[in-house]
């Protein structure tokens, strides 16, 4: 799967987790939107009343190698039948104290682009939970 | 928590469609095998747990990295000289 596979899902999509997150089992149901215009970052915000949200970003823009490796479990249950059916999104985490961004490459979220059906998939592959990202602002 | 004693090939049923089975046993270490349908996700505890750690942190702070990033791009490399 590479980044230019990746389709575009349109603003403001709403997304359903059926399983939830890991630690938020209950929130199912999200919106995914920019944070700006053409961001690099967008927000998932939960649509069921309890103020949760999280941003989350593409991971091909800070790591090009990236290449989670969907488990057959995860793909059946996503209906991903091709790899472009797949978006793949990072939360990304502050730590202000220590003035880092952090994105969590081990735990992806992985949505259907037809389906707008997601889950966020644990990979076998150690990779770190916690990848510091770079970014310029303007 | 319930106790079960179970040998090397035997399992477990939990509910109706999940099934552990014990694959090997071996000095302190135990292959266990999950049966269990798509929609239920397994993962080794501790996995689980930092990633429930991370979604934790990155909601708690999902205003400040909102506003931290609203007008932040991937640092591009700098040219060369």
């Amino acid at each position: 799967m590479t980044e230019t596979e990746v389709p575009r899902l349109e603003e403001a999509a709403i997304l359903q987790f059926p399983a939830g997150l890991p630690g938020f089992p209950g929130m199912r149901r999200f919106a995914l939107q920019q944070l700006v215009e053409d961001s690099a970052f967008q927000l998932l915000e939960s649509v069921d009343g309890d103020g949760v949200s999280m941003v989350v970003t593409r991971p091909w823009l800070f790591f090009p190698d990236y290449a989670p490796e969907i488990q057959d479990e995860d793909q059946d249950e996503l209906r991903l039948v091709r790899p472009e059916d797949a978006v793949v999104f990072c939360p990304v985490s502050i730590d202000r104290e220590a003035g880092n961004i952090y994105i969590n490459l081990r735990g992806p979220l992985v949505v259907n682009a037809t389906t707008r059906e997601g889950r966020q998939v644990v990979l076998e592959e150690d990779l770190p939970l916690r990848a510091v990202i770079e970014v310029d602002t303007y | 928590m319930l106790v079960l004693t179970r040998r090397t090939g035997q399992s477990i049923m939990i509910g109706n469609d999940v099934k552990v089975t014990v694959l090997e046993i071996r000095n302190d270490q135990v292959r266990i095998g999950v049966d269990a349908p798509r929609r239920v996700q397994v993962h080794r505890q501790e996995i689980y747990e930092q990633i429930a750690r991370e979604n934790a942190a990155a909601i708690r702070e999902a205003r400040s990295t909102t506003e931290t990033l609203r007008r932040a791009r991937p640092r591009q490399d700098p040219p060369e000289r």
